[in-house]
Order: C-alpha cells, then sequence, then structure tokens
C-alpha cells in the first residue's frame, strides 16, 4: 500500500492553501475598498484632513466639511459601495450559474429590462423612490423568466440564453428610446443623466434598501454558494452530488434579479459592473473559494474607483457608468473573440 | 463498506419531452457485482443510467433504492449512497487536482457544516486508489484524456457512496487507458465492494469486465443476465442487427464476438 499518511498530508495542506489565498483575496478586496471609500470623502475639488472627515463621521459639526462629507462625499461613497456590491455578486452568479462569462444580467437583458421600467415608472407613471424599485424588480424578474422560458428547450443551455436575451435587451432598449422620444424636455433630461448609471444624485436615505436588499437577497446567494460552486461542474456532475439544481437556478435567478433590480432603481445601470466583476475576481481567486464575496468587493471598487475617475480625473465631468462603460466594451470584445474561438467558461 | 444497497428498477418509462425512449424496464442490479449496460447506438442505454442516477423523472414506473423512490428521496441523501459520473462532466477552467476531487464531499456538507478530518481522509483514499496522487497540485487542463477520467473516477470516489454509475467512462480513450479505467473500476469493487453500473460501448469489455449484462434495444430489456447467458449470436443480431461468431476469450474464458463483415473474410478453398 502506498503512504496514505503524506498523501493526507499534501491533501490537507493544498486545503488550507486555498482557503488562505481565498482570506488573502478577500482583505486586500477589503484593503482596496476602504482605500477607495476614505479617498472619496477626504479628497475631492478640496482636501478636508481626515481628522476633520473621522470628526464629520462622528456627528459632530465642523464648519465647512459638514456639508461636502456629510451631504456630497458620504452618501455618494456609501451608496457606490453598496450599488458596487449588489452588481458584483448579481453578475457573478448569473455567471456561474450559467457558465459562461457573457450570461452577465446587462448582457441578456436583465438590467435593461429593470431600466426599462424604471423609466416608464419615472416618465409615465410619475413614481419615485421605493416604488421605483418595486417596479422594476418585477420587471426585471419578468424579463429574467421570459429569457430563460424562451430558451428553455429539454433543459435550459448557456448559448441559447445569452442569444436570447441579447435579443430581448436590444428590444428593451429599442422601447427605452421610444420612452425617451415621447418625454417631456425635462423628463427627458432627468431620464437620460439617470439611464447613463450615475451616483451624482446620491442621498443617504437611499442606503437603506440597498442594505435590506444585501441582506436579504445576498444572504440568498451566499446561502448556495456552495451548490453554485458545484453547478460550475455542469447540471449533471452537480445533480450527482446532490445539489438541487431546479431549485437552486429559481433562487440565484430571482435574488439576482433583486440585487440588479434595487442597484438600478437608485443609480440608473452602472454600464458593466455586474459584467466585469465576475472576470476581475475569478482571476484573483482563481479556484479557491465561493466568487460572490471577492466579486462584491471587486464591484464595490469598480464603482467607487470609476466615479472618482469621472468626477476628478478627467478634463470634464462624467457619470461613473461612462467611465465603467469604457473601461467594459473593451473586455466585451475581447470575449466574444475568444468565446468565438474556444467556447466559453467561467 | 458491509452495508449493500439495493437498486431496482420497477415497471420504467422515460423519456424526453414528448418522446418516449424507454419502454416498461424491470431490472434489479445486482448489489456489490459490476452490470455493463450494452445496446446499440440511440437504443435508450444512456437514457436508462440517467434515469437511474435521477437526472430524468421518469413518465412512469419508479427506480427503487432499497425499497423507496429516488425520485422522491431528498437529492443530498440520495448522493450519499449513488454516485454518478456523467459522460462529459465539465472542469472549472484552471481547477487543480485535489481541488475537483475534493468537491465530490459536497454531499456530506450542509450550509455552514465545518470541514472534517474524515473529509480529508476520505480525498487521500480516492487518489490513491486512483493512482492520482502524483497529479495533485497539477491543473486538469494539462492532463492527458487517461489521467482526466482517473481524476473524475477520484471525485466520485471522494463521494464514498455504495453504489457507481458511470456513463461511458471509456469513450475518447485509447485502448490502454481503456483497459487502465476499467481495472480501477474492478479494484473499487473488490476492495470497497461498491456496486458499479456502466454504459459501455466496447461488447467484448463489456463482458469481459462485468458480472451482469443488460442489452437493451429498442428501449426495452432485451436481454439480462451473466455475460455467457447474455451474448450470444442471436443476441447479437437482435441487438445490433450484426452477423457474428461468439468464441470464447482465451484470457478470461468469457465469451467474445467477432464481428463477421462483407469483406476481408479468409476464402475457404
Amino acid at each position: 500500500m502506498i503512504n496514505t499518511s503524506s498523501t493526507l498530508a499534501r491533501v490537507t495542506n493544498g486545503r488550507k492553501n486555498r482557503s488562505k489565498r481565498w482570506k488573502c483575496v478577500v482583505s486586500l478586496l477589503c484593503l482596496l475598498a476602504v482605500a477607495a471609500f476614505s479617498i472619496t470623502l477626504t479628497l475631492g475639488q478640496s482636501f478636508t484632513p481626515p481628522q476633520d472627515v473621522i470628526n464629520v463621521l462622528l456627528g459632530e459639526n465642523v464648519p465647512g466639511a459638514s456639508f461636502v462629507v456629510g451631504q456630497l462625499r458620504l452618501p455618494r461613497a456609501i451608496i457606490s459601495l453598496l450599488v458596487g456590491m449588489s452588481f458584483g455578486m448579481a453578475g457573478v452568479a448569473f455567471q456561474v450559474m450559467l457558465r459562461n462569462p457573457l450570461a452577465s444580467p446587462d448582457i441578456i437583458g436583465v438590467s435593461s429590462g429593470a431600466t426599462a421600467a424604471a423609466v416608464f415608472a419615472i416618465i409615465v407613471l410619475h413614481m419615485d423612490g421605493s416604488s421605483v424599485a418595486f417596479f422594476s424588480i418585477a420587471v426585471g424578474l419578468l424579463v429574467a423568466l421570459a429569457v430563460y422560458g424562451l430558451s428553455y428547450r429539454n433543459g435550459a443551455s448557456g448559448a441559447r440564453l445569452i442569444l436570447v436575451g441579447i435579443g430581448v435587451s436590444a428590444m428593451i432598449e429599442s422601447f427605452i428610446v421610444y420612452l425617451l422620444s415621447q418625454a417631456q424636455a425635462w423628463d427627458r433630461q432627468e431620464a437620460m443623466r439617470w439611464l447613463s448609471g450615475s451616483v451624482n444624485s446620491a442621498q443617504i436615505h437611499q442606503a437603506l434598501p440597498l442594505i435590506l436588499s444585501l441582506l436579504v437577497f445576498g444572504g440568498f446567494l451566499l446561502s448556495r454558494s456552495r451548490d453554485l460552486e458545484a453547478l460550475r461542474m455542469g447540471d449533471d456532475t452537480a445533480h450527482a452530488l446532490g445539489v438541487r439544481v431546479g431549485m437552486t437556478r429559481i433562487t440565484v435567478i430571482v435574488s439576482a434579479v433583486g440585487l440588479i433590480a434595487v442597484g438600478v432603481a437608485i443609480t440608473g445601470p452602472i454600464a458593466f459592473v455586474a459584467f466585469l466583476s465576475g472576470p476581475i475576481a475569478v482571476r484573483l481567486v482563481k479556484n479557491n473559494g465561493s466568487l460572490l464575496i471577492p466579486s462584491g468587493l471587486v464591484g464595490a471598487c469598480l464603482v467607487m474607483g470609476g466615479d472618482y475617475i469621472g468626477q476628478f480625473l478627467l478634463p470634464s465631468r462624467y457619470p461613473v457608468g461612462v467611465i465603467t462603460g469604457a473601461l467594459g466594451a473593451p473586455y466585451l470584445i475581447y470575449l466574444i473573440i475568444r468565446v468565438n474561438r474556444k467556447g466559453g467558461s467561467l | 463498506m458491509t452495508l449493500k444497497h439495493q437498486l431496482v428498477v420497477d415497471h420504467l418509462a422515460a423519456g424526453y419531452g414528448e418522446k418516449t425512449i424507454l419502454n416498461d424496464i424491470n431490472v434489479a442490479i445486482k448489489p456489490g457485482q459490476i452490470t455493463s449496460i450494452i445496446g446499440a447506438n440511440a437504443c435508450g442505454k444512456s437514457t436508462l443510467l440517467r434515469t437511474m442516477s435521477r437526472l430524468i423523472s421518469p413518465s412512469n414506473g419508479q427506480v427503487l433504492l432499497d425499497g423507496k423512490s429516488i425520485h422522491s428521496t431528498p437529492t443530498r441523501q440520495l448522493a450519499q449512497t449513488l454516485g454518478l459520473l456523467p459522460q462529459s462532466p465539465i472542469a472549472p477552467e484552471g481547477i487543480t487536482v485535489s481541488d475537483l476531487v475534493s468537491r465530490g464531499r459536497h454531499p456530506h456538507h450542509g450550509f455552514l457544516s465545518r470541514w472534517r478530518k474524515e473529509d480529508d481522509e476520505a480525498i487521500a483514499k480516492a487518489l490513491e486508489t486512483t493512482k492520482t496522487t502524483e497529479l495533485l497540485d497539477r491543473e486538469i487542463d494539462e492532463l492527458s484524456g487517461g489521467q482526466r477520467q482517473r481524476v473524475w473516477i477520484a471525485m466520485a470516489l471522494a463521494q464514498e457512496t455504495n453504489i457507481l454509475l458511470l456513463d461511458e467512462p471509456t469513450t475518447f480513450l485509447d485502448v490502454a487507458h481503456q483497459i487502465e479505467v476499467l481495472d480501477l473500476l474492478v479494484d473499487l469493487n473488490q476492495t470497497r465492494g461498491t456496486t458499479i453500473v456502466l454504459v459501455l460501448h466496447d461488447l467484448n469489455l463489456a463482458a469481459r469486465y462485468s458480472d451482469q449484462l443488460i442489452a437493451i434495444q429498442q428501449g426495452q430489456v432485451c436481454a439480462n443476465g451473466t455475460p455467457n447467458e447474455v451474448v450470444t449470436e442471436d443476441m447479437i443480431h437482435a441487438v445490433f442487427g450484426l452477423q457474428s461468431q461468439v468464441i470464447t476469450d482465451p484470457i478470461s474464458g468469457r465469451p467474445m464476438v467477432l464481428p463477421i463483415g462483407r469483406h476481408k473474410k479468409i476464402k475457404h478453398t
């Protein structure tokens, strides 16, 4: 017989190394997120000393700093963080579930469905606040189920679903354009600004729905993270390993759509954050553990970083969605070329 | 592992959508033995295996594990007794051998349960049984077909199920690797007492390596028994529509099929 104890030691070591690597990546991403958060708070048009920032956060009234930090920068940083996490987690959940990086909600029509719903709610129904969010969750879910249903034939195939999703997405985009053409001039401007995805008008009370959605939908996703990992080996293998594939799919779709729709209702669809976070997280984490949390953190860093770049580092000011869009588009092109050549997996 | 579980297929009908592929199948898998399902292309042998492993729901009848229908047993509980290696499993990009094999422990863990020592032990044992210890830190993508198949079997072994179903585990392998995989399954059957059910294309290998053969023809059981009972010239003609001569395999003493084609025959003068 071969030496079992040395194999055992190597297996144990390998597992410990994997979990060490995962913790290491997550800590680094946390640090990066904290850094981006602090920079957003301290360094804008003007520099606010960290001591003043801390005092403002503690609720003291600091002349000058209280308005800039408390009213402008803090809501912006918090909303960016929460929305980025929501998009990042939702995106990677879809990508892992369908085993394809192109299966992100902003490619297969879920985001545009939620966006169209929100535009409709704002322009036609004159809704605001949480009713917009509920409306866009409902429509986002409908679109997700429609795409899923339309691509279902002897089981859902990832590739078919993506193609159907791109088609549905194009239809919805044209509906959005139609809505805009019918809108009043003022509404249209408002809607356009929101459509490009921005945290310019972030307000602190908007954090509550985002936190709730992360707790509920994000919590659901995390409770399924092991099953999601098993799904990466194909539906058959996942089944054989005791995963309730259908049940997991439904939970993941509903939760991810919830995360996307709440985020979209508040900041608009920040382009490609859901699409980019997962693949970046995969390159950092490799196969060393669940991708949900790393991808959420990457999303948060993307939105905070993108917003900062758009505000201060370019000759004129851009909303965050323009920056992330510019980052995401080349990757999309690269991915389509690569997938075309060798078939995609995440 | 002395506990033997009983897998019985009872009046089973199944198919995809409207199309019925299997019709009134009745078979009992002998515990502790190796059973091969054979038959022509598209006869329903894979469908039978997939229904036995609850990947497909039957339209009629049932599959019973120890008297209980597998389609109404909680899937995680079932996955602790009944393992399956599908025909084309997918390896996540860049995954290492030890990581992949450790995923076989999935059914033994609930949400939030901690990793235990016995998990690592099961993985180490699976790696050694399949002789993949040396590959432990390699990535799946860089392995040869034979090595890869051994790693997938190791993953199924780490699951520690008493029954293991394999869907054409030797496809795409050259003959040496086919033998290697089949020898491994026999090892497993003998040392762990695992009941093994597999779909095999190669009749002669099926006859040599199995204790029980189930021949499927157009969705029905055509013959069921030991290789000596099942592999006859009449059966081969009925199932495959092939003229053949059955001789005794000089190595194993099992029946061996020699197909008679239209060409390349010795001219008797």
